[in-house]
Parts: C-alpha cells; sequence; structure tokens
C-alpha cells in the first residue's frame, strides 16, 4: 500500500489499530528474535587484540626508539598506552554515533574530533621536552621520513578503520561518515601509539606532520569505508 | 490532540517484539505511528509522503531493532530514524526527475463539443503509448510551455536531448494517432 492509497483512506489516521496489511506482511516474512547489540563501550573492547597488536607490532618488528631509556616507561609506554586507550575510546565513541537516538551533539562532536589532535599534540610536546631528537640532514630528508611515518601510521591503521566501520555498520548509522571518522581516528590513534614507539625522531614538525597525519588520513578512510557500506545497505 | 504514549509501555513493547512477540509492533503502531505521522506532515506538508514515511520508518525500525536498548526511551530512537527516513527521502526526490506526468491531467485543447471530447480521449490514448521519456518532454514543452533547457534541467538531460525526445515523441503521437492506433 503507497502512502497515497493510505492518506486517501479517510478514516486510517484517526484509528491506528495496528500495521497495515502490506507493511505486516513485509515484517513478518523476516521477522526473527533478536539479540539486542551489547553496549558500544562493551562493542569497542572487540578492537583490544588490535590495539595490543599495533602497541607492540611496530617496535618488535623493527626496533623500539634509540631514546627509550632516556624516555623511561611513562614517557614512552606510558604515554603510548595512553593514546591506545584513547583510541579504543574513540571506537566506542563511533560505535554511540551509530545508534538512533544517541547521536552526539554538535558541540560533543566537536571535541570528540579535537581531542586525538590535543591528545597527539600534548603526547608529541612532552616527549620533545624529555628526549629532543630533530631530523638530520636537510628538508628533503625530513620529507621522505616524514612521508614513511605518515604511511606507515595510516597502513596500520587501515585494518582497524575499516573494523570500527564494520561495527558499526552492524548498528544503524544515520550520519556514516561522521560514525566513519570518528572510528578511523580511534584506529589512527591505536596505530601511531605503537608507531611512535619505533619512531627515532620527536620533533614536533615531523610527528604533527608525518604521525598526526596518519592518524587524520585514516579518519578520513573510515569516513569512506562507512559510507561505502551505508551505500550498499541503503540504496537509494 | 492525544496524549503522549506512556514511555514505560513503549519500551516494553519494542523489548517484547525483539523478544520474538511479533504482535507487540501491531500494538506498538497505534501509539507510535501518530507522532511519527507529526514529524514527517510538519516537515513534508503533503499528506501521501508523509504516510510514506511513517512505513519506511516502521520498516527500518523492524531492520535496525537490535539497536534499540530498553534501558532508554524508546521515541528519541523512533524520532531519530524516521528523521533518517525523512532525509533519504529528500535525496531520493533530488535525484528522480520531477516531471512526472499524470496524462488524465494534460489540458489538451482540442475542438468543442463531443468531438472534442473523442478527439481528447483519443489523445490521452495515444500518449500512454508514447514511451515515458519522450511522453514527459513532449507534454512539458507543448502543453506546458517549458522551453527545451527547462526540461533538460528538470530531467538531468542536455536542452539538445530534452528537443530530440519531445520531435520523436510527437512524430510518435502523430503515428498512433494517423493510423488510429488510439
Amino acid at each position: 500500500m503507497t502512502g497515497d492509497q493510505m492518506a486517501n483512506d479517510a478514516t486510517t489516521h484517526d484509528v491506528d489499530r495496528g500495521l497495515p496489511g502490506a507493511l505486516r506482511a513485509r515484517l513478518a516474512a523476516d521477522f526473527e528474535v533478536v539479540e539486542p547489540l551489547s553496549r558500544p563501550p562493551v562493542r569497542a573492547l572487540g578492537l583490544i587484540p588490535f590495539a595490543v597488536l599495533t602497541l607492540v607490532a611496530a617496535p618488535w618488528w623493527f626496533e623500539p626508539r634509540s631514546d627509550l631509556a632516556r624516555l623511561g616507561w611513562t614517557h614512552a609506554w606510558g604515554l603510548s598506552m595512553t593514546q591506545s586507550m584513547a583510541g579504543l575510546l574513540m571506537v566506542a565513541v563511533a560505535l554511540r554515533e551509530a545508534v538512533p537516538g544517541r547521536a552526539w551533539m554538535p558541540a560533543s562532536l566537536a571535541a570528540w574530533f579535537a581531542a586525538p589532535i590535543v591528545l597527539v599534540v600534548v603526547v608529541t610536546l612532552s616527549t620533545f621536552d624529555v628526549s629532543p631528537i630533530g631530523v638530520r640532514g636537510g628538508g628533503a630528508i625530513g620529507a621522505v621520513i616524514g612521508a614513511m611515518c605518515f604511511a606507515g601510521s595510516l597502513a596500520t591503521a587501515l585494518p582497524g578503520a575499516v573494523l570500527s566501520a564494520v561495527l558499526a555498520a552492524r548498528a544503524y548509522p544515520t550520519r556514516p561518515a561522521l560514525t566513519g571518522l570518528l572510528g578511523g581516528l580511534g584506529a589512527g590513534l591505536m596505530a601511531d601509539a605503537g608507531w611512535r614507539l619505533f619512531c627515532h625522531f620527536s620533533e614536533p614538525t615531523h610527528v604533527l606532520t608525518g604521525h598526526l597525519g596518519g592518524v587524520l588520513a585514516a579518519g578520513l578512510c573510515g569516513a569512506l569505508v562507512s559510507r561505502r557500506l551505508h551505500g550498499r545497505r541503503n540504496p537509494l | 490532540m492525544n496524549a503522549p504514549p506512556d514511555d514505560r509501555a513503549l519500551r516494553a513493547l519494542m523489548a517484547s517484539y525483539q523478544a520474538g512477540r511479533f504482535e507487540a509492533f501491531d500494538e506498538l503502531y497505534p501509539l507510535v505511528a501518530p507522532v511519527v505521522r507529526r514529524f514527517a506532515m510538519g516537515r513534508l506538508r503533503d499528506m501521501g509522503r508523509a504516510e510514506d514515511i511513517v512505513q519506511e520508518t516502521f520498516l527500518q525500525m523492524h531492520r535496525a531493532r537490535r539497536t534499540y536498548d530498553p534501558a532508554y526511551p524508546l521515541m528519541p530512537w523512533v524520532l531519530a530514524i524516521a528523521r533518517h527516513c525523512w532525509l533519504m527521502e529528500l535525496r531520493r526526490a533530488s535525484r528522480r526527475p520531477t516531471s512526472d506526468v499524470d496524462i488524465e491531467d494534460v489540458p489538451l485543447s482540442v475542438r468543442s463539443g463531443a468531438e472534442s471530447h473523442e478527439a481528447r480521449v483519443d489523445v490521452h490514448r495515444a500518449l500512454t503509448e508514447v514511451p515515458d521519456g519522450q511522453r514527459e518532454a513532449l507534454v512539458a514543452h507543448h502543453v506546458w510551455g517549458l522551453s527545451f533547457h527547462e526540461i533538460g534541467a528538470q530531467l538531468g538531460i542536455t536542452g539538445a536531448a530534452a528537443k530530440l525526445r519531445s520531435s520523436r515523441g510527437m512524430r510518435r503521437l502523430r503515428n498512433l494517432l494517423g493510423r488510429g492506433g488510439a
């Protein structure tokens, strides 16, 4: 039954006694018991293996940064674990955004988008304060190293961004790009938490372009993946 | 004005639907549909389209039912879905051509009297046999007086393509009327 047909049914609006027949039949066709989704923070815990893997993979596969001893546990592993947990929190934020009626208000969204940037800046400055190591050899070498760290952070983050977008798509994101952006930023934070333990340079110019750039690019990739998934589920 | 639905009852009904009692949706419909309808009418000002939104919202509520957490009120969840359906409808409307011409509504200036009525019926019948795209362009130009440029903009094609469709439609219409095929 179309809307026009229903609108022509003069009494429909006054006596909504039950589902219209056609709609009822359609719903009944694929009706089954469903288990409500767990709450967003619980679902975000599904990315813990990714968080742990990205935290230890780069320093284990390559070698830890040369100034690890000077940084001490707090500025090396402590800050990276904080960043990784912040990434998990961002994924939880994204998964909440994907639940109808629980979407974030604009001010909260702005704060959530600013948080990863502020965090990386704080981590960068505090690391540089304890162990200032710049890139030697001029602009060209700096750009190449920056590009390597950008690509490394981004490549490491991509599986997490995709996983986060898939988890969000299992809910009902009404703003898929925003949801994917939040989840992608979370994955970027987790990936960079490990990448910074491998990178030997703490110079803010390098970290804020190469590493933070990778985090932001992961956010964009998450947004693209999430939109793509949403388009498949809801073709116009 | 109806009293707002009791939130505890709504939560219980939705939880019951999630748990497999299909009839709970039947009970939910009269409580929730008027609110969704008001929401849609306030935005669309079109009863038919608003009713479409109501039905689409219930369809999407069904699909998204596992995302509802009974610890939270139901209506924000429903209205978020309704808003999404409304936005999707706006997107769909912006993408589809707006020149859906109901042939019965086309005013045709033909001769007066009984002969006029017969001719009008013939033309209407012939128009139904003209392919959709050609008919839209033909009617928009020859009946509504739109320029080919305007028609092209409406149909998402170039003005030249609109002119071609219109002339092909006219040729087909003439053939149909000329051989008495209407």
